[in-house]
């Protein structure tokens, strides 16, 4: 118990603040305690998530076959619920908390509501996971969409309401610390509280969402009403089921745009055009929604056009304007302070071995070449018919949650362990390794996820069909050796992410604690705010533009290519 | 230029932005207009669109159209030989009632499309060439009528691609379609 209180104690001065060593920021108590508090429950759920991850990719991988039907769906069940929704739920949680108080430097107000909102968010959790373990039939596994009239347990859509009330009180402290910077002055908030903010509204609209379409399958559970309606079910349910990763995405921008600056000495190169891009994120980016209804029948061309583009792109604009904004802020930042020159000198001048630095630009890059692109190709109405349901959908997502939102998080763990845990790394070389092992395995399953969907047209949600389809001579064995690949790879993923958890709890444990202002190696070069003194205008941004034109090229071949393999089909629609 | 941690100086929104960014800009904003209208005018001008017409129905009224189309069939051992031009699917756990069914090819049938039960997916691929497949959702209450035209003879399968239940996996079917 000692070794847990421990973790909760820092030098604060009388009026319980202090100062961060590498922000600068004026840290309150109750803020970080919060933050530990949801940051370790994350990594709770990240470590049983990451456990079941084993077993549904060595089912996936036929050879090894590991579990049964029986078992596959309640194990493929946990996996999602733990990684797509609680590990980046509770982290996201931690995210607000640093972007609202602890940026503004101030207290967390409403303490007693972050706790009932703990207690409540854990104990839907929890709810959530027995449920689907204990289900019995007819009862079947949820998976992570639960979709109705499929008999799911009531206890699990019961728990998950829980599970989204708690997040939405764990916000209000959080909208209390906005509102009362706000209210009677004309400050503009920080980029990254701005962010946070904006992450906050879009995750209160899924949260809605989520409660009401869960609620209405309650209902029909427990026989308040006679019937349930599979569209207007879908309709409800993506609101939340796409909506909680639109939360991540904004929450890992926000991120983002925290630790290149933190750790990399980024600037913001516009404070116009990235709060603009935000501000498209609020009106457009939840009517991706859409993007998994567009082969249900009953739509209109209409309706699906307009939804799945988020209005004319807006939202993938928005996106597009970080993926410049970003790396220019790094470039422009380095420039600045004279390290280095030429084309791309100040990134491979960059503190690669810093792995919070090393996992924010490999999510980055990670999340816009592999998760962006397929996003966007595959929410058109008709390249979606190539895609949905199978097991390029799941790459996509992983491209987007496992790599690019994890990767970040990963980022942000390490660095709350540096600078908030205040603990060294129990080894610099491991710590150093995740981002590199962790990006790399994972890039490449998700890649094989990709091809075995689209080349191939493997399902997802299955148990077997690449070896042996059941009572058919069909089979999808042409796929294998790509399975093979995946295998290894996806194995070698999981690795790293023991890896990760192993560097993470071996630190907090055992890791040295950090002298009172010591910077644990976090500052780049030359410190925090190296002043260089040039205006933005008079810095070259040709570096990140090369790049920027590089993903442009990749992003025109990915859609011709994809588009070229569906008009190679016959003919279908009106 | 500012960080992220900081209020923004008082002018920020007249702060010019750097040349290079608003290039970007254009041409972020001219590709997303531009896959838009592809993307809009292919339901006018391209050959697959996941678009059809609608109709509700009630489930046990959905079965009883099928069996009456399997009724009017020719039945053969490849499968059924459906009437006239549409040609009813019934999805339920954990079979596709109404195929196998042979088709000729070049000919426009209204596939017809719903289920019984539960939400299924409909998952269609030509033996020979598996990155030729098209996937579209079932689900109980909607009949869904989408026009298609097999070009090439051969045999397609059916699997279904959304979880709907313990058997989900053995879910199978089949198309057979022969020179018209």
């Amino acid at each position: 118990m000692s070794a847990i209180a421990s973790l909760f104690r820092n030098d604060y001065g009388a009026d319980g603040f202090r100062t961060c060593s590498v922000t600068g920021l004026e840290v309150h108590r109750s803020v970080e305690n919060y933050v530990k508090l949801f940051g370790l429950t994350a990594v709770i759920a990240l470590a049983v998530g990451g456990s079941f991850a084993f077993s549904v990719a060595m089912t996936r991988w036929e050879f090894v076959g590991l579990i049964d039907p029986s078992s596959y769906y309640t194990h493929l069940s946990i996996h999602a619920w733990n990684l797509l929704i609680f590990w980046m739920v509770f982290m996201e949680v931690a995210v607000l908390y640093v972007g609202g108080p602890m940026v503004l430097g101030r207290k967390l107000p409403l303490r007693k509501l972050a706790g009932v909102g703990y207690v409540t968010m854990l104990a839907g959790a929890i709810g959530v996971n027995a449920s689907i373990w204990l289900a019995e039939a007819p009862n079947e596994a949820p998976l992570l969409t639960a979709y109705v009239p499929l008999p799911v347990s009531p206890w699990f859509y019961g728990t998950a309401v829980l599970f989204l009330l708690g997040a939405t009180i764990a916000a209000l402290p959080f909208f209390a610390t906005i509102w009362t910077e706000t209210r009677d002055s004309s400050r503009t908030l920080p980029l990254v509280a701005f962010g946070a903010f904006i992450a906050g509204i879009v995750a209160v609209e899924a949260i809605l969402g989520g409660i009401a379409a869960f609620s209405y399958a309650l209902a029909w559970r427990i026989d308040l009403i006679a019937s349930v309606d599979p569209g207007i079910y879908r309709q409800l349910y993506w609101i939340v089921g796409h909506g909680t990763q639109q939360i991540n995405l904004l929450a890992m921008i926000t991120v983002w745009y925290f630790l290149t600056h933190v750790v990399g000495g980024a600037v913001v190169i516009s404070e116009k055009v990235s709060r603009t891009a935000f501000i498209l994120y609020l009106f457009f980016i939840n009517l991706g929604a859409a993007h998994h209804l567009l082969v249900d029948p009953g739509m209109s061309a209409g309706w699906r056009i307009w939804n799945t583009s988020y209005a004319f792109y807006g939202a993938a604009f928005a996106s597009m304007i970080h993926a410049f904004a970003i790396p220019a802020g790094i470039e422009a930042g380095r420039r600045r302070r004279g390290q280095g020159g030429g084309l791309f000198g100040w990134l491979t001048s960059a503190p690669w071995k810093n792995p919070v630095f090393a996992s924010t630009i490999f999510s980055i890059i990670l999340f816009g070449f592999l998760g962006g692109i397929t996003g966007v190709v595959m929410g058109q109405v008709q390249v979606n018919m190539t895609w949905h349901n199978t097991l390029a959908t799941v790459g996509h997502f992983h491209a987007t949650v496992a790599l690019g939102t994890t990767l970040a998080f990963f980022g942000l763990v390490l660095f709350v362990i540096k600078t908030m845990f205040r603990r060294d790394f129990i080894s610099d070389t491991l710590a150093s390794a995740i981002p590199y092992a962790y990006g790399a395995a994972m890039s490449v399953a998700t890649l094989m996820l990709m091809y075995a969907g689209i080349l191939y047209g493997v399902p997802r949600r299955t148990a077997e069909v690449v070896r042996n389809i059941p009572g058919s001579e069909f089979s999808f064995s042409a796929a294998i050796p790509i399975f093979m690949i995946f295998g290894v790879f996806a194995l070698l993923a999981i690795l790293s992410g023991v890896l990760f958890v192993g560097v993470s709890v071996g630190s907090l444990l055992f890791g040295d604690r950090l002298p009172v202002g010591d910077d644990g190696g976090m500052l780049p070069e030359g410190g925090l705010h190296a002043d260089g003194g040039e205006p933005i205008h008079a810095v070259e941004l040709r570096g990140t533009f090369a790049l920027c034109l590089i993903f442009l090229g990749v992003f025109a071949a990915v859609y011709v290519l994809n588009w070229y393999l569906l008009t190679q089909l016959w003919s279908i629609g009106a | 230029m500012s960080n992220p941690l900081d209020d923004p100086d008082d002018d920020w929104w007249n702060t010019p932005v750097h040349r290079r960014e608003s290039v970007w800009l254009g041409l972020a904003g001219a590709w997303s207009l531009g896959i838009f209208s592809w993307m809009a005018g292919f339901t006018q001008f391209g050959d697959q669109n996941p678009i059809g017409t609608t109709y509700d129905v009630d489930p046990d009224e959905y079965q009883d159209r099928v069996g009456e189309y399997k009724e009017a069939a020719e039945e053969t051992d490849d499968g059924l030989i459906p009437p006239e031009d549409d040609v009813y699917v019934g999805a339920m756990r954990f079979n596709w009632d109404g195929l196998p069914v042979v088709l000729e090819a070049g000919r426009e049938y209204d596939i017809h499309l719903g289920a019984y039960d539960v939400q299924h997916g409909f998952s269609v691929r030509p033996e020979e060439n598996l990155n030729k497949q098209i996937n579209l959702q079932v689900f109980p209450g909607s009949e869904w009528v989408i026009p298609m035209t097999f070009d090439e003879p051969g045999t397609y399968h059916v699997v279904c691609n959304e979880f709907c239940g313990q058997g989900h996996r053995t879910m199978h079917g089949r198309f057979t379609v022969v020179e018209g």
